[in-house]
């Protein structure tokens, strides 16, 4: 149960509706998303603060030096002994 | 499960993860200063006296004899760095401790490079400044850059970040592994 409504990626227009689509191409590519993840959809209430994190995550997911693959899996060590869930 | 990782994989990943949590409870928890590269300059170098290696008995002597063995090849120094000494004390503490080390840290599904890297990212999360320093020397002897090390900061800082928000708005997880 979250804090907040998801937004949905139907109903966006513009800017978030351009981050959306492209959040979703890499979800798809990633891990064979169908539909765009509730972390990015919640995002959506707030379009400038979505683009400064879609880019944030572009710069250290996409861009760096290390195979996808050692990015990820440090990614999942810190989620893990952050105890986060999600 | 992505980007092929299987449960094998999956499961070494989360042996480096609370291995390194682990380890950076005991490194806290003896208030260690760092000795990688160079010794402290000054002030106690830890909460409990550090084991003489000269002096010690079986079996702690044989596994510092190990741990020397270790430290020469992937860090360089001719000592054995204060987090083993620390323990030294106990030597059923060592030795599980040593022997979980090598066998977390050795290449299996993942290489052994990836896992020092998550090591990094774990003890930059978790604040631990001795296992900071630990894991980015040896990482630095086998290559890697100042570069380097800001791109695995940027991951932790970045999840965080992600793990902040969805904790906060309590997003239930929809992400599924493939069935």
């Amino acid at each position: 149960m979250s804090t907040i409504r998801m937004v949905d990626p139907a109903a966006v227009t513009g800017k978030a509706k351009e981050i959306f689509d492209a959040v979703l191409r890499r979800e798809e590519k990633v891990f064979g998303a169908k539909a765009l993840s509730n972390i990015w959809r919640c995002m959506g209430h707030h379009g400038e603060y979505l683009e400064a994190n879609w880019n944030r995550s572009r710069a250290l997911m996409q861009r760096g030096q290390f195979p996808p693959l050692t990015r990820e899996l440090i990614a999942s060590a810190v989620s893990v002994a952050n105890n986060c869930h999600y | 499960m992505r980007l092929g990782v299987d449960e094998a994989g999956v499961t070494e990943l989360m042996a480096v993860a609370e291995h390194t949590r682990a380890m950076s409870a005991l490194a806290k928890g003896l208030v260690l200063l760092p000795d990688i590269p160079e010794p402290p300059a000054a002030g106690r170098p830890a909460l409990v006296a550090l084991a003489d290696p000269e002096r010690i008995e079986e079996p702690a002597r044989s596994l510092f004899g190990e741990i020397r063995t270790f430290t020469r090849e992937a860090l360089g120094m001719d000592r054995i760095p204060n987090l083993w000494r620390a323990i030294g004390g106990n030597p059923h503490y060592l030795e599980s401790t040593w022997r979980k080390d090598q066998v977390v840290m050795a290449a299996g599904k993942l290489a052994a490079r990836d896992k020092r890297l998550v090591a990094l990212g774990v003890a930059m999360n978790g604040g631990c400044t001795y296992l900071i320093e630990y894991q980015a020397a040896i990482l630095r002897r086998a290559g890697c850059t100042d570069r380097d090390l800001l791109e695995v900061m940027g991951v932790v800082d970045h999840y965080n970040a992600l793990n902040t928000m969805s904790d906060g708005m309590q997003i239930a997880s929809d992400i599924k592994p493939p069935s």
